[in-house]
């Protein structure tokens, strides 16, 4: 029983920590100030070696376009680092407290306020172009007013449904507002699937399919002066929406034990919503390509959608900051972006670049580029990780549970408040 | 296991003259330095930073900004039992500490005395049994029990749908979770607390129950006579090395159900790990205190109650 040493493991994590602490850096004070600013970097004259670090398949395959850079910047040494993603966090944040950092790192659209308020991340130089990319994924990369990331790809949710079922249901239009999606789902459910659709109750980043209807609502998680607002009516009607999936048994009061796309391919569950990853998944899964496709997020006061992805950061402490924006701003684009889409599918954040034939000439890619330009992410602060849990776990107290939408909101926006917004 | 070491205490040899014996000291924290500097560094060094860290409002930014770190009392300690989710998580383990405890030691005595009595020819195979679940990757053991305990697809559902029965999601639903997590553990712990009891029951001589024989005591009036009371230090022994992992169960939920549903398996650790991967690191050095303090409090119940008995 190894258990006893799990207390010591901990504590012993928080120690190093505070160690770390000690030996970082004191004299540039950490912490992000509001309008950092930006310099111009001259990219043109790059040289030397750049430590890269990558998670996931990104990590694998970027070896490709490091070595088409360096057939471009000869006099540049790019070497990548695969991080897996589940260490990805703390080593990022062990990196920026020792001081001893990778030049350029994939960050986590949702860690940006995190280690930008670490004072671990170098502000973007101001000749990058930032129009170039999705507003809603290059808010992601702001914190404080300043810029501390380009974005590299980006995701965002559609809804995936059975147009088969729907039409054998008498819809044959996707859905368009909220009252439409409601009348699919019963529609999908009465042509034969076991529910219309499956929306997550609760659970980690359940949120990220609920902030959507809250932002279609209105809603703002953070308001003028930078405080939470989720209490509002956005909120209630949001949730209360949400739950009556739940309530009208549309979706699976649990977490099914199964992955939804069977469920999807064999006509159980008539839809859900999800990101770009699930075309292929689905596809593999057995779905018929003529049965399915993939619809824009309903609107009511707004169409809005989830936009997620990973961010590419220059560090603060890093040696070769010249070299370090170069290539960051080789990976920026639009033909690398394609490239990089071709090699590992993942979505360009550059906007020109879905003019490719290999994007723009793929209808349901296209659905997802459209939405990309009605999408938000959640603010950049420190604390989004926490605020998030706490509504994943509203929102579970209110589809599983039996707390009301407006006591859900309510102790969204206590906890939120408690939590502050870190700044 | 205690009576032992005092007789190895009594019949320590007399101390020698005194050259040789700080010569003996210095062999012996020689060979004891390794250890102890390895504590010192990395256990002692960190609690006591832990310690201190629990006293200030420590939170992941401000690692590379020691000046904005400030001492803020016992603001974390507050903080942490007036939070719900804290006593919620309290609740879950003191749960899972009174029911899986003595269930594991039940079921591990009863494997023991099982293997150490009947089936001669089989024990090797039983042994082998009961023990594989302590060295199996916890990963492997939750994606069998998702198997087993899955609401539509399970094979426990599924044996009960043959006789007509809708099952409950074990997993799925808060009133059942815990219960099959304790269920869970039991069974995977259990083949420790065996072995443990094995190693107790062969060191009882086979006379004392020869003579219980000859004078008509049955199996459980020796079983309650002679076993149990012979094997109370080892049930001690087994009782606190239990009790202490499971005050920090953790990778059962966490492989398993993450916290929920609706928190009811939430344990301490899971607590204090959440906290932690939230960066605020106050909050989690308070919370590790606070169940340093629940371990000690439980490990001292142990040792209390077990001597009273004799």
């Amino acid at each position: 029983m190894r258990t006893q040493y799990r207390l010591g493991a901990s504590l012993l994590a928080i120690g190093m920590v505070l160690a770390l602490a000690a030996c970082g850096r004191s004299e540039d004070g950490g912490g992000a100030s509001a309008g950092a600013q930006a310099s111009e970097v001259d990219t043109s004259a790059a040289s030397g070696e750049i430590d890269v670090w990558a998670m996931g398949a990104e990590g694998e395959n970027l070896g490709v376009l490091a070595d088409a850079f360096m057939e471009e910047f000869p006099d540049v040494t790019v070497n990548v680092t695969p991080v897996p993603w589940d260490a990805a966090h703390d080593r990022i944040v062990n990196a920026i407290a020792g001081g001893e950092v990778p030049d350029v790192t994939m960050v986590g659209t949702t860690w940006m306020g995190e280690f930008a308020a670490l004072g671990g991340l170098d502000p973007v130089p101001a000749n990058i172009d930032s129009s170039q990319f999705f507003e809603g994924a290059w808010n992601t990369t702001i914190v404080e007013g300043t810029s501390y990331a380009v974005p590299w790809y980006v995701e965002t949710r559609l809804l995936y449904y059975r147009t088969d079922l729907a039409a054998d249901g008498g819809v044959t239009e996707a859905p368009a507002t909220w009252d439409d999606l409601k009348a699919a789902a019963a529609a999908m459910q009465e042509a034969g699937a076991e529910y219309g659709i499956s929306l997550q109750p609760g659970g980690t980043g359940a949120w990220q399919t609920f902030m959507p209807f809250f932002w279609q609502a209105g809603g703002e998680i953070l308001g003028e002066d930078g405080s939470f607002t989720l209490d509002g009516a956005p909120c209630v009607d949001a949730l209360t929406f949400y739950d009556s999936f739940f309530e009208e048994g549309l979706t699976p009061p649990a977490a099914a034990d199964v992955p939804v796309e069977g469920q999807f391919a064999n006509g159980e569950v008539g839809s859900f919503i999800s990101g770009p990853w699930m075309i292929g998944i689905v596809t593999d899964a057995g779905a018929e390509p003529d049965s399915w496709t993939v619809a824009h997020q309903p609107t009511e006061e707004a169409g809005t959608s989830f936009v997620g992805g990973a961010n590419l950061a220059v560090l603060a402490d890093a040696d070769n900051k010249e070299a370090g924006w170069a290539f960051v701003e080789y990976l920026s684009r639009p033909e690398i972006q394609v490239t990089w889409y071709e090699t590992v599918s993942a979505l360009p954040s550059v906007q020109s670049a879905w003019d490719d034939e290999a994007l723009s000439g793929d209808e349901l890619l296209s659905a997802f580029g459209e939405q990309l330009s009605d999408a938000k992410a959640p603010p950049s602060i420190p604390t989004w990780e926490q605020v998030a849990a706490e509504i994943d776990a509203v929102i579970e107290q209110v589809t599983v549970g039996d707390t009301t939408p407006e006591d859900g909101c309510a102790a969204m926006q206590e906890a939120a408040a408690g939590i502050g917004t870190g700044q | 296991m205690t009576g032992r070491t005092d007789a190895l205490g009594a019949g320590s040899p007399a101390p020698r003259a005194g050259g040789s014996r700080s010569r003996d000291a210095l062999i012996g924290w020689s060979f004891a330095a390794p250890f102890v500097i390895l504590f010192l560094v990395f256990m002692a060094g960190p609690i006591l930073v832990a310690l201190v860290t629990s006293f200030t409002d420590l939170r992941v930014t401000d690692i590379r900004n020691p000046l904005a770190i400030e001492f803020i009392g016992i603001e974390n300690y507050l903080a942490v039992l007036g939070d719900e989710r804290f006593q919620k998580a309290a609740a879950n383990t003191a749960v899972f500490v009174l029911v899986g405890v003595p269930l594991t030691m039940v079921l591990g005595l009863a494997a023991a005395v099982g293997v150490n009595q009947g089936f001669a020819r089989l024990r090797t195979v039983f042994r082998v049994g009961f023990y594989l679940p302590v060295v199996t990757s916890i990963v492997a053991i939750a994606v069998v029990w998702r198997l087993l305990l899955g609401t539509d697809v399970g094979l426990i559902n599924a044996t009960l749908s043959i006789t007509g029965i809708d099952g409950p999601g074990w997993l799925s639903d808060e009133r059942y979770a815990l219960w099959s997590i304790i269920a869970m553990a039991a069974w995977r712990n259990l083949g420790f607390l065996m072995v443990i009891f094995l190693a107790g029951l062969q060191t009882i001589p086979r006379d004392l129950y020869e003579a219980a024989e000859m004078d008509g005591a049955n199996r459980w009036q020796r079983f309650r006579g002679i076993t149990v009371p012979l094997l109370r230090p080892t049930l001690l022994f087994a009782a606190v090395i239990t009790g202490i992992g499971y005050v920090q169960f953790f990778e059962e939920v966490f492989v398993m159900t993450q916290g929920g549903p609706l928190n009811s398996t939430l344990s301490l650790a899971l607590y204090a790990y959440r906290q932690f991967s939230f960066g605020n690191y106050g909050h989690t050095a308070a919370t590790a205190f606070v169940l340093f303090v629940a371990i000690a409090a439980l490990t001292f119940a142990q040792f209390r109650a077990f001597r009273s008995e004799t």
